[in-house]
C-alpha cells in the first residue's frame, strides 16, 4: 500500500510528548538501521516554526520581517514543502490552530492532510515545563493559563524559532480539536505511556502510513525512554531548552501529585476543568474560577 | 545617482543605500540598482517559491507589504516599493537577499557569514541566522578588530588565486539586546526597518578593502559529544561545510552554478582552513569566546 502524500502535523502544547512521537517515527523510518540518532531525527519533516526552514523556502531573512508578515507567509511555505515531494511528511507544531493576520488558516490551506494531536494532563505539563524552562512552577502555571501565551515572541533579539501563538492550554487544545478543516486523531500522552504499541499503531493507521507489527515493535524498542536517556547522556540533545537539566527526565504520568501544592492544582483546574474533564482527566479539587493574575502573564 | 562598492563590485544606484561603502562615480559600473516597475510574476518561470520566481537569468523576489525586486544576470537590480513604504525600509533587502542572489548569478563564492580583520589578515564567521555572528563580530570590533562584512561574505580570488574577503558595507546590524549588552548605544545609527528593534551600528573601524582570508570559523553549540573549543575540519568535510554555509544554498543549486562554486571553494581552502568554533550561547560567554578566538587566530598567524 502506498502512503498518501502531504503533511501530517504532530500538534501539541509544549511538553506533551511530541518529541517522543517524532523519535518513534524516526525509528520506524530507520528500521533495521536503528536506533535513530536523537540529534539527527529523520521524521521527514521537522518543526513548523523552524527559522532555517522558512528562510530556505522564502530566500528571505526572517530577522528583517515582522512576526505578522512571517505568519502570512507560513501557509505558502508549508504548501511549497508539501508540493516538493509526493512523500508523506510529518511536522511537529506547537502553534495553536490559528488564522494568519490575513485570515487564512495557518495549517490547513497548505497541502496538509491530517493532524495527530498529542495532549497531556496540564498538571504534568506545568511541572515538566517548569523543569525544562528553568523556571518556577508558578511561572509555568501562569504560562498555561495565559490566553495569549506564545513561544519565541521576543523582538529585542532574534529567538531561535519563529513566533508561535499558543493561547492558554485549554485554548490550544480546543483550537485543534474543534477545528473542522483537517481530520484529527487525538492521542493522550498517558494512554501512549500505558500502551505505546496500540497507540502508535492507531496513529499510523489514521495517517494511512503502512507498518507491520514487527516494524512498530522494533521502532518502539529503540525509542524506549531509558535508551533515549542514555543517548542524551552520551551525546546530548540539540532540542534541549535547559542548559543544565536533561530533556528526557522522567517522562511519567501523574508526577504532579508530588510536585504541586493544593493552591497550584486549584489554579490549573480552576482554569481548565471543562477541557480536562472532556479529555478524561480526573479533577482533584472542586473547580473554581482562575484568578485574574493567571490570565495576565506569559513566560 | 549614488555610487558604492559592494562585495568588490562597482554599483550605481538610484536608491540611497545608507550602509554601503561609497564608491568611485567614474569607475566602470558592474551593477545597476534602479527604480522600475517590477511584475508580480514572471512569464515562463522554471522554478518558484512562495516569495520568488526564476525564469532564465531573471530572479523575481517579492517581500510582502514592502517591495519587489527583479535581479537580472548578475548586473541589474530593479526595485519597486509598495505604496506607503520608504525606500530606506527596502534597502536592507537590496543589500541582503537581492545582492546575495546577484552574487550567485555571477558565480561568486558567497558565504552566509560575517568577517573581521586584524593586521593584514581576515577571518570569516559562519552560521545560520540567529547563531550570533553579528554579535560576535561586534564584540571582536570592540576588542580592536576591523569590520569587513556582517551577513553576506563574498570571497574573491586575487591574481594569485589567494582568497580575499570582500566588504559588503560599513555598518553591522544588531538587535537591541545585543546593543544593550555590548553597550553600543552611542554607535547606533538608525533602525534597519522602522518596525524592528534591529539597528545599524557604526563599528568605528571599517576595512573597506579586500583582505586575505586566513580562516573560516563555523559557529556551533557544545554537547556532551562535542566539547567547547576550536577544532580543525578535515578537507573533504570542509568542502561540504562551505557548501552548507553558503548564502541561500538552495538558490545556488537551482541556478546550476554549483561546479563553479566548488572550484572556487577548493581554491579558497588551499589558503584558508575551516574550524568548528564550539562555544556556549549567551551573552555571558561572549567575552571568553572572543578571547579563545583571538588566541586561536594569533596562533595561525605565527
Amino acid at each position: 500500500m502506498k502512503t498518501p502524500g502531504g503533511i501530517v502535523w504532530i500538534a501539541s502544547f509544549p511538553k506533551s510528548g511530541s518529541t517522543w512521537f517524532r523519535i518513534f517515527l524516526s525509528n520506524l523510518t530507520a528500521g533495521e538501521n536503528g536506533p535513530a540518532d536523537i540529534n539527527n531525527l529523520d521524521e521527514r519533516g521537522g518543526i513548523a516554526s523552524s527559522r532555517e526552514g522558512f528562510e530556505a523556502v522564502t530566500m528571505l531573512d526572517s530577522g528583517l520581517l515582522t512576526c505578522d508578515d512571517i505568519d502570512n507567509l507560513r501557509p505558502r511555505v508549508y504548501a511549497a514543502i508539501a508540493g516538493d515531494t509526493t512523500e508523506q511528511r510529518w511536522f511537529k507544531v506547537h502553534d495553536a490552530y490559528t488564522l494568519t493576520p490575513n485570515g487564512e488558516p495557518m495549517f490547513s490551506s497548505c497541502g496538509a492532510r491530517a493532524a495527530v494531536y498529542l495532549v497531556r494532563d496540564p498538571r504534568d505539563v506545568a511541572v515538566s515545563l517548569a523543569y525544562h524552562s528553568n523556571t518556577t512552577i508558578d511561572h509555568a502555571i501562569k504560562f498555561l493559563n495565559s490566553t495569549d501565551a506564545a513561544l519565541c515572541r521576543e523582538r529585542k533579539g532574534m529567538p531561535p524559532q519563529l513566533r508561535q501563538k499558543l493561547h492558554c492550554w485549554t485554548g490550544h487544545v480546543s483550537s485543534w480539536l474543534d477545528q473542522t478543516d483537517l481530520p484529527i486523531h487525538t492521542l493522550r500522552y498517558e494512554d501512549l505511556l500505558a500502551d505505546p504499541i496500540a497507540c502508535f499503531s492507531a496513529a499510523l493507521r489514521f495517517a494511512e502510513r503502512p507498518a507491520t507489527p514487527a516494524e512498530i515493535e522494533r521502532a518502539m524498542y529503540n525509542a524506549e525512554f531509558t535508551k533515549l536517556q542514555r543517548q542524551e547522556e552520551e551525546k546530548g540533545f540539540a532540542e534541549r531548552m535547559s542548559r543544565t537539566a536533561p530533556f528526557f527526565r522522567s517522562g511519567g504520568a501523574g508526577g504532579w501529585r508530588d510536585k504541586l501544592t493544593a493552591e497550584q492544582i486549584a489554579r490549573i483546574e480552576g482554569m481548565h476543568a471543562p477541557m480536562m474533564q472532556r479529555l478524561g482527566y480526573e479533577l482533584s479539587l472542586v473547580p473554581r474560577s482562575a484568578t485574574a493574575n493567571d490570565q495576565m502573564t506569559a513566560l | 545617482m549614488h555610487s558604492y562598492i559592494i562585495s568588490g563590485l562597482h554599483v550605481s544606484s538610484e536608491l540611497e543605500l545608507s550602509g554601503a561603502i561609497p564608491g568611485d562615480a567614474h569607475a566602470p559600473i558592474d551593477v545597476s540598482i534602479r527604480r522600475s516597475v517590477v511584475p508580480m510574476t514572471l512569464d515562463g518561470a522554471t522554478a518558484s517559491g512562495p516569495t520568488w520566481e526564476m525564469a532564465g537569468e531573471i530572479f523575481l523576489l517579492r517581500v510582502p507589504r514592502l517591495a519587489r525586486f527583479g535581479i537580472t544576470a548578475g548586473r541589474d537590480i530593479a526595485v519597486e516599493v509598495e505604496p506607503g513604504v520608504t525606500e530606506r525600509d527596502a534597502a536592507c533587502f537590496v543589500l541582503g537577499t537581492a545582492f546575495g542572489i546577484l552574487l550567485h548569478q555571477r558565480g561568486a563564492l558567497v558565504l552566509h557569514g560575517a568577517a573581521v580583520a586584524k593586521g593584514s589578515r581576515a577571518i570569516a564567521i559562519c552560521g545560520p541566522n540567529g547563531a550570533g555572528k553579528s554579535t560576535l563580530v561586534a564584540a571582536l570590533c570592540r576588542d580592536g578588530c576591523s569590520f569587513i562584512t556582517d551577513d553576506i561574505c563574498a570571497v574573491g580570488l586575487d591574481k594569485h588565486r589567494q582568497p580575499m574577503v570582500l566588504p559588503d558595507g560599513k555598518h553591522l546590524k544588531l538587535w537591541k539586546e545585543s546593543i544593550e549588552w555590548l553597550d553600543l548605544a552611542d554607535r547606533q545609527v538608525e533602525a534597519v526597518r522602522t518596525s524592528l528593534e534591529k539597528y545599524y551600528i557604526d563599528p568605528s573601524d571599517v576595512r573597506g578593502q579586500p583582505s586575505p582570508l586566513s580562516a573560516i570559523y563555523v559557529l556551533c553549540e557544545p554537547r556532551p559529544s562535542r566539547k567547547a573549543g576550536i577544532n580543525a575540519v578535515a578537507l573533504p568535510d570542509a568542502m561540504q561545510m562551505l557548501d552548507y554555509e553558503s548564502y541561500r544554498p538552495a538558490f545556488r543549486v537551482k541556478i546550476g552554478r554549483k561546479p563553479e562554486m566548488l572550484a572556487h571553494a577548493a581554491a579558497t581552502l588551499g589558503h584558508a582552513k575551516v574550524f568548528m568554533l564550539v562555544r556556549p550561547r549567551g551573552f555571558e560567554h561572549l567575552q571568553e569566546t572572543v578571547m579563545a578566538l583571538r588566541a586561536h587566530w594569533d596562533s595561525l598567524e605565527r
